[in-house]
């Protein structure tokens, strides 16, 4: 009942008739016509790029014109070292300032003026069929617009990965024992060792197994806990970033995520997003969806799978940039 | 002779220049100014709820793919590989979640073509297709398919693109497919039916579905429930591995007494009990060689119509044959 993939070279005889690829969908006389929207997507978006590899690795929207850039945040916790680009400036001198695991986005503020934030004063009302864009694969002086369509109905995305803390523990006599660490979790970078016994979470004696796991139940990857950890005769306070599920147990790979090329980490769980079928990969989300008018309507937050690329609407952006600079302490 | 000639070409100008007006963006090359964009979306915008309306999605077990309706009494055109056989029940979920039963009629196993109908009443919305086979090399096309199966909240999923290749029994367009799109329609931005979404090549924008033109050809065979070809997308059952899970011998009063039944086997799910008599196979008097003729004819998944008297009761149903252990 699934797709089967084929080669090409098998399933067509050799007469076929074909059309140039500079002239389909994604092809450069097609982005050509685009140039009058490529000027936005060029000014307001950031390029996140890891100093060690030299290679874009997430977008970023400009959010304001003294240097407030929105991006993705799940993706930012595994490169240290980066520097980010706006327009044709690079910038090395910026401050993650906050995040919301809710949403997956982090606040970022770079030094910089004079740049050309998107419009957020819009909605994302827009039928489906209508024509939207988004950046592609760029180049360091040129991002290449990536023609699509809204593809499918405004709505939340449920599920998502459940929160861990990377550790095995056995409640035994009252007292909650750590068996074993799983390689990478936040538990092992936190320093938490075996033998240690688990007596608060947050300020909160652990009273049973029970009560702890759905305390953490609650919880999303990327946030932290304080433990408070008896080793020994010593008691120590660590703060513990809890993974997600799958980054650390892995689990199998559908047939439709093994087509799906570089798809986003997490792609599940926001509360509300507009679908649509510019061509992402997990590489170029962060960066601004604008229609062909250059009308912003959202921020691109997951290339879910091949066909299927969801942007945070406008209104919702709002929201959420507003609550991160209450907590980042801005105006 | 003449004149008829003369209607035919008449004919072929005025559709030919009313296209021309309408659907210029298919004359150029490529879009020349954002315009032509929007003239495209115009043209997509006012198929799209029509064409949504008709798309469907089909479940088969754990599986899914799509389909899409054709006449207003519920004929379906999908992927050989999606029915993957003749006579297979299975369900018709609307967009906003109606649930209707169909059965697949004949399928076409070299092409991927297939047919299915709806077995509930009418009248259903459905589509046009391209009965001049007009569309071509270039020109604009959208796609519709429950990607990934039935998402209610989410709906049908829609995408943009060309037809970038065209071959005998197959068309490629640069719109992109996912698994459970497999069966669902390609339009022209006329709205009408083009294409049935098949597989994808080695690339996001490698899509490949079967043309109209290859349904026409064989639209009765289809109807008429046969099964065409021999592969490679859909294969006949093979004589012999049919396994129907019960042991019999004759019964002093006539007929089959069953003395062993396979757990969870075909015959065990049907409500067999040991002890029961059969009557009937396929219609005909119940007796072993009745019973391994059929047997050594039919394969896993092909159907046998038994009548059996269990307890007080006669029962008589079409069972779907298992894979032989």
């Amino acid at each position: 009942m699934k797709l089967i993939t084929l080669f090409l070279l098998c399933s067509f005889p050799v007469v076929a008739n074909t059309l140039p690829s500079e002239k389909r969908k994604n092809g450069p006389l097609i982005q050509e016509v685009l140039s009058p929207v490529q000027v936005y997507l060029q000014e307001s978006s950031a390029v996140f790029y890891d100093n060690e590899t030299y290679k874009n690795f997430i977008y970023g929207t400009v959010v304001s014109s003294d240097g407030l850039v929105l991006t993705k945040a799940s993706e930012l916790e595994d490169v240290e070292d980066y520097l980010i680009r706006i327009g044709k400036k690079k910038y090395r001198s910026f401050k993650v300032l906050a995040s919301d695991s809710n949403w997956d986005v982090a606040l970022v503020k770079v030094e910089a003026e004079g740049l050309l934030p998107v419009d957020l004063t819009g909605n994302s009302e827009i039928s489906h069929g209508t024509w939207v864009v988004s950046n592609g694969a760029s180049e360091r002086m040129f991002r290449r617009p990536r023609p699509g369509i809204i593809s499918a109905n405004k709505r939340e995305i449920p599920g998502g990965s459940p929160a861990v803390l990377g550790v095995q523990f056995q409640f035994e006599d009252g007292k909650m024992k750590v068996n074993a660490i799983t390689e990478e979790s936040g538990a092992q970078k936190a320093g938490v060792k075996k033998g240690d016994v688990m007596v608060r979470v947050d300020g909160k004696e652990i009273v049973d197994d029970k009560s702890f796991i759905e305390y953490l139940r609650a919880k999303a990857p990327g946030d932290l806990i304080k433990l408070g950890i008896l080793r020994g005769s010593r008691e120590l306070d660590l703060e513990v970033e809890l993974s997600a599920r799958h980054k650390l147990f892995g689990g199998p790979q559908s047939r439709n995520d093994q087509m799906s090329g570089e798809f986003s980490e997490r792609r599940e769980s926001f509360p509300m997003v507009l679908q649509h079928e510019t061509m992402l990969s997990a590489r170029s989300v962060g960066g601004p969806l604008f229609t062909f008018e250059g009308r912003f309507l959202g921020m691109n937050i997951a290339a879910a799978n091949r066909v299927e690329s969801f942007a945070i609407p406008v209104e919702d952006l709002c929201k959420v940039l507003a609550k991160l600079k209450i907590s980042a302490g801005i105006q | 002779m003449i004149l008829r000639k003369g209607v035919l070409i008449l004919m072929w100008c005025f559709p030919a220049t009313l296209v021309a007006d309408s659907l210029a963006f298919n004359e150029k090359e490529v879009p020349e100014t954002l315009d032509d964009f929007r003239e495209i979306q115009k043209a997509l915008q006012a198929n799209l709820e029509k064409a949504r309306a008709a798309t469907i999605c089909l479940q088969l077990g754990e599986g899914s793919g799509s389909g899409v309706i054709v006449s207003a009494e519920g004929l379906i055109l999908t992927a050989a590989h999606v029915t993957a056989g003749v006579g297979e029940e299975m369900t018709v979920v609307m967009e906003d979640g109606t649930e209707y039963q169909g059965v697949s009629l004949g399928l076409q196993s070299e092409t991927d073509a297939a047919m299915l109908q709806i077995t509930d009443q009418g009248p259903f919305p459905f589509v046009e297709y391209d009965r001049e086979d007009s569309t071509k090399l270039g020109d604009w096309v959208f796609s519709l398919g429950h990607s990934g199966g039935f998402d209610k909240a989410r709906g049908v999923n829609v995408r943009v693109g060309r037809l970038v290749r065209e071959a005998e029994n197959t068309i490629q367009s640069d719109c992109m497919l996912i698994g459970g799109d497999s069966g669902g329609p390609l339009f022209n931005m006329r709205g009408e039916l083009i294409g049935i979404h098949s597989r994808v090549g080695s690339s996001k924008e490698e899509s490949m579905h079967v043309p109209l033109r290859e349904f026409q050809k064989n639209w009765d065979d289809l109807s008429a429930s046969q099964f065409l070809g021999e592969g490679p997308f859909a294969q006949k059952s093979e004589a012999g591995t049919g396994f129907l899970g019960l042991l019999s011998e004759p019964a002093s009063e006539g007929g089959l007494r069953v003395v062993e039944l396979w757990e969870d086997g075909v015959a065990e799910k049907a409500g067999f009990r040991v002890g029961d008599r059969i009557l009937e196979i396929a219609g005909e008097e119940a007796s072993e060689e009745i019973l391994n003729a059929q047997l050594a004819e039919l394969g896993a998944g092909d159907k046998l119509k038994l009548k059996w008297i269990s307890g007080e009761e006669t029962k008589e149903e079409t069972l779907k044959l298992g894979e032989r252990p």
